[in-house]
C-alpha cells in the first residue's frame, strides 16, 4: 500500500517538474473557471429572465380590456421554460431546442430561441459548455500528460531499478493510477463546485452528485484506458497515437455512426411532405370561424337535437362559440396525432443512439449528463406537451365563455350594427381563466432512472478496463 | 554455505537459446566473478536470478529460495545493480535514492545518505543537482550507492565499473572486498580481467553461454591474471578463429 502510495508521489512530482503538464494544467483550469463562470452566469440570468417574462405574459393577457372572447383566442399567449439549475453544466438539448413558445388558437407553434444576445455576449464561448470541456477535451489532457505513465519507465530503462526494489506490474499499475486519479479528482473540482452551486439553487442532491460522480466515472475509465494501454505498449510513441485512435473514435467516429444509423434504420417521409399531409386533413375538418361551413352540418342537427330547437337562432346558447369549442377540439386532436407521432420519432431515434453508449463512453456520458441535468429530450417533450396542455384549456376555456356569456344575435350583427358590436364583448375579468404556467422539472429519482443504463455501462467500461489493466500489469517485465 | 546456487542453467530469448547449460554456485562472503565478452550471457545470467526472464532447464536459487517460487522474497534480499544503470534525471541524487529505498521501504536520514555517497566518492557539490546533469561515472556512483544502502545479503551487479575512471574503480574494489568482510555475497559480470582479478575470490568465465573456465579458491590465494588473460583471449581468439 504505501509502495502504491510512493509511486502515485512521484508521479506528481514529475509531473510538476514538466513545464508541458503544468502549462496544459493550468490552460485547462483557466478553461474550466472561465467556461463555469460564463454559463453558470448566463443560465441564471436566463432563468431570471424567464420566469420575469412569464410573469409578464400571464399579467398582459389578464389585463386586457373587456373585448370579443375570440379575440382573446388569438391574442395568444407565451410559455416559457426556465433553464434548471444544473443547465449552467450542461445545456444539453437546450442549445437546439427552442424554450418559449407562442400559444394561441387554431395552431401548434414551434418552440422558439428567446435569446440571442445571450450567445453574442460570450463570444466564441457561446457553445463552450463545462459538460463538452469534461466530455471532449478533458481526455485529451488526460492523454497527453498520462500516457507515458508506464511506458517512460520502460523506454527510459527505469523499471529495472523499480522491479528490482520489490515493485511488481500491480503495485506500478496501481500507484500510477492513483496518480491519475488525484489528477481527475483535481480536474472535476469545477464539476464539484457547479454541482454544489445548483444545490444551493434548489436542486437535488441525489442529481447534482450524481452528475459530478458520472463524470468523475467518466475520466476514470479514460485514466484506465490510458494507463493499460502504457503497460502494454513498447513506445510511448505508439502509446500516444494508439490512445488519439482511441478517442477520435470514441468521440468523433462513434456518435458520427450513430447519428447515421439512427436515421436510417427509422426511414421517414421527410417533413415537407408530413406537413403535407397534416394540413390536408386540417382542411377535411372546416374552419371553426364559419358557423355555416358545411363541415359542420351534422354537428349543427346534433345540437338542435340536444336542445330541442329548430334553428341555431332560438338556442339558449351561443352557436358560434359552440363551432369554435367543437373546431377546436378537432383540430387539436389531429394536431397532437401529428406532434405525438413526431415526437415519439425522436424519442427512438435518440433511444437508438443511447445504446452507441456500449460502445462509446462519450456517447453515454453525453446521455446520463442530459437525463441528470434534465435537459433531455423527454424533459423537452413534456414541457412541449404541457404548453399544449396550456394552450388548449385557455383557448377551450375562452371557448365557453363565447358560447355562455355572448348573445348569438349579437354575435352575429357585431359587424353590421355598431350597438351589437358594443355589446358583443365579455367583460375583462373573465380573461382569469389563464392557468399560471411554471416547468418543473423532472423528479430527482426520475432523472436518476432516465440515467441509469448510461451509468451502469460506463461503470461496465471502467470495471473491463481495470480488470484487463491489472491482469495484463502482472505480466510487466523490464 | 552457498548463497548462489545456478545448476545447469538454461535460458532460452526472444526463442534463441542464450545460455547452454552452465553451473557454478557462490559461497556466502564470496565474491565471484562472472567474466566474459560481449553477449556472453553475463547480464541474463543475472535477470534469471532475480526472476526477470524465466529459466527454460535446470534451476537457480538464491539463500535455497528460486525466484520461480518467490520472487518477491529474493528482489527483498538481493541488491541488483542493471547494466548502464539509469536512475531519473529530473531527480537529484538523494531524490532519487529516496525514492527507489522507500520503495523497498527503507526511510533513511540525509546524513545516511551522504555517508554512501561519500564511500562512493560522489561529489558533495553534485548531490543536490538534476542526474540529467551527471557524467556516466557520476550516473553509476549514483546507482552503486542504491544497491549498497539497501543493505542486503547478496548483490548482483552488472558491469559496476563501466563508466568510472580509474582511481574510483579502485576505491569501488576495495568497497566490494570489504562488503564480502562483512559477510555479504557478491556476484558480479564484467568483461575487464584485471578488476575481476584484483576483486574476485573465484571467476567464471563464460562464452557464448557456456561456462568454460573457472579459476581460483577460497583459500584467499590471489588469481594469476595473466592465466586468466590468456584464457579469455585464447578461448575467445579460438571461438573467432572457428567462425
Ligand atoms: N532482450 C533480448 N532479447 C533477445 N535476445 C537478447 C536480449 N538481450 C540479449 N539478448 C541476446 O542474449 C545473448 C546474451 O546477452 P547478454 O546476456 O546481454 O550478454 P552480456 O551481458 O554477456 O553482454 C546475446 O546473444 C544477445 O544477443
Ligand atoms: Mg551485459
Amino acid at each position: 500500500m504505501s509502495q502504491i502510495v510512493t509511486i502515485a508521489k512521484e508521479e506528481w512530482r514529475y509531473w510538476l517538474r514538466s513545464r508541458l503538464v503544468k502549462i496544459g494544467l493550468i490552460v485547462f483550469a483557466l478553461l474550466l473557471i472561465l467556461t463555469s463562470a460564463l454559463t453558470a452566469s448566463r443560465v441564471s440570468e436566463i432563468r431570471h429572465d424567464r420566469e420575469h417574462q412569464q410573469e409578464k405574459a400571464e399579467q398582459s393577457f389578464r389585463e386586457q380590456p373587456d373585448r370579443h372572447p375570440h379575440r382573446m383566442v388569438h391574442y395568444g399567449h407565451y410559455a416559457f421554460r426556465a433553464p434548471t439549475p444544473l443547465a449552467q453544466f450542461d445545456p444539453g438539448v437546450d442549445a437546439v431546442t427552442g424554450q418559449s413558445i407562442f400559444l394561441e388558437g387554431h395552431r401548434q407553434n414551434s418552440a422558439m430561441f428567446a435569446e440571442a444576445r445571450g450567445n453574442a455576449r460570450a463570444g466564441g464561448f457561446g457553445s463552450l459548455t463545462p459538460a463538452l470541456i469534461y466530455q471532449l477535451f478533458l481526455p485529451l489532457l488526460l492523454i497527453a500528460i498520462a500516457h507515458a505513465a508506464i511506458v517512460r519507465e520502460r523506454e527510459a530503462k527505469t523499471l529495472v531499478p523499480l522491479m528490482s526494489q520489490g515493485v511488481n506490474g500491480p503495485a506500478l499499475y496501481l500507484g500510477k493510477g492513483l496518480a491519475i486519479l488525484a489528477l481527475i479528482m483535481g480536474l472535476s473540482l469545477p464539476a464539484l463546485f457547479g454541482s454544489s452551486l445548483a444545490i444551493t439553487q434548489g436542486e437535488s442532491a441525489l442529481t447534482a452528485l450524481s452528475l459530478y460522480g458520472s463524470y468523475c466515472l467518466y475520466l476514470a475509465i479514460w485514466g484506465s484506458l490510458i494507463l493499460t494501454v502504457s503497460c502494454l505498449v513498447r513506445s510511448r510513441g505508439i502509446a500516444l497515437g494508439l490512445m488519439l485512435l482511441v478517442w477520435i473514435f470514441s468521440a468523433l467516429v462513434v456518435p458520427r455512426i450513430a447519428v447515421t444509423w439512427a436515421s436510417y434504420s427509422l426511414p421517414s417521409e421527410g417533413k415537407i411532405i408530413t406537413s403535407m399531409r397534416m394540413n390536408e386533413d386540417l382542411r377535411k375538418l372546416g374552419d371553426g370561424h364559419n358557423a355555416a361551413d358545411p363541415a359542420f352540418a351534422k354537428f349543427r342537427s346534433n345540437i338542435l337535437a340536444q336542445y330541442d330547437v329548430d334553428s341555431v337562432d332560438e338556442l339558449p346558447v351561443n352557436f358560434r362559440g359552440l363551432v369554435a369549442q367543437q373546431s377546436e377540439a378537432e383540430l387539436t386532436a389531429t394536431l397532437n396525432k401529428y406532434s405525438e407521432k413526431r415526437m415519439s420519432r425522436e424519442l427512438e431515434q435518440s433511444t437508438r443512439l443511447d445504446r452507441f453508449g456500449m460502445i462509446s463512453p462519450y456517447v453515454a456520458i453525453g446521455t446520463a449528463s442530459r437525463s441528470l441535468a434534465g435537459t433531455d429530450l423527454s424533459t423537452h417533450h413534456r414541457f412541449l406537451r404541457e404548453t399544449e396542455d396550456l394552450r388548449f384549456n385557455f383557448i377551450q376555456d375562452l371557448n365557453k365563455v363565447h358560447i355562455k356569456k355572448l348573445s348569438y344575435a349579437d354575435d352575429m350583427a357585431r359587424n353590421k350594427d355598431e350597438e351589437a358590436g358594443k355589446r358583443a364583448r365579455v367583460s375583462s375579468e373573465n380573461w382569469q381563466i389563464l392557468q399560471d404556467f411554471r416547468f418543473q422539472p423532472d423528479t430527482a429519482s426520475t432523472r436518476f432512472n432516465r440515467a441509469a443504463a448510461s451509468l451502469l455501462s460506463l461503470l461496465i467500461w471502467l470495471l473491463v478496463i481495470l480488470f484487463i489493466g491489472l491482469f495484463t500489469s502482472r505480466k510487466l517485465q523490464p | 554455505m552457498t548463497a548462489i546456487d545456478v545448476k545447469d542453467l538454461k535460458v532460452e530469448r526472444s526463442g534463441k537459446a542464450v545460455l547452454h547449460g552452465i553451473r557454478f554456485s557462490v559461497q556466502v562472503g564470496e565474491v565471484f566473478a562472472l567474466l566474459g565478452g560481449n553477449g556472453a550471457g553475463k547480464s541474463t545470467t543475472l535477470l534469471t536470478l532475480l526472476g526477470f526472464l524465466p529459466v527454460a532447464a535446470g534451476s537457480v536459487s538464491l539463500n535455497g529460495i528460486s525466484p520461480s517460487a518467490n520472487v518477491k522474497k529474493i528482489r527483498d534480499q538481493v541488491a541488483y545493480l542493471p547494466e548502464a544503470a539509469t536512475l531519473y534525471p529530473h531527480l537529484n541524487a538523494y531524490e532519487n535514492l529516496g525514492y527507489f529505498l522507500s520503495l523497498s521501504k527503507l526511510k533513511l536520514s540525509k546524513a545516511e545518505l551522504d555517508a554512501t555517497l561519500e564511500k562512493v566518492d560522489l561529489q558533495t557539490d553534485a548531490r543536490s543537482q538534476k542526474m540529467e546533469t551527471y557524467s556516466k561515472g557520476m550516473r553509476q556512483k549514483v546507482s552503486i550507492a542504491l544497491a549498497l544502502l539497501r543493505d542486503t545479503p547478496i548483490l548482483l551487479l552488472d558491469e559496476p565499473t563501466s563508466g568510472l575512471d580509474p582511481v574510483a574503480i579502485d576505491e569501488f574494489n576495495r568497497l566490494v572486498r570489504s562488503l564480502a568482510a562483512e559477510g555479504r555475497t557478491i556476484l558480479m559480470v564484467t568483461h575487464d580481467v584485471y578488476g575481476a582479478c584484483q576483486v574476485a575470490d573465484r571467476i567464471g568465465l563464460l562464452r557464448g553461454g557456456e561456462l568454460v573456465g573457472l579459476f581460483g579458491s577460497n583459500e584467499g590465494q590471489k588469481i594469476d591474471t595473466q592465466t586468466v588473460h590468456k584464457a579469455f583471449t585464447e578461448r575467445t581468439g579460438a571461438k573467432r578463429a572457428v567462425s
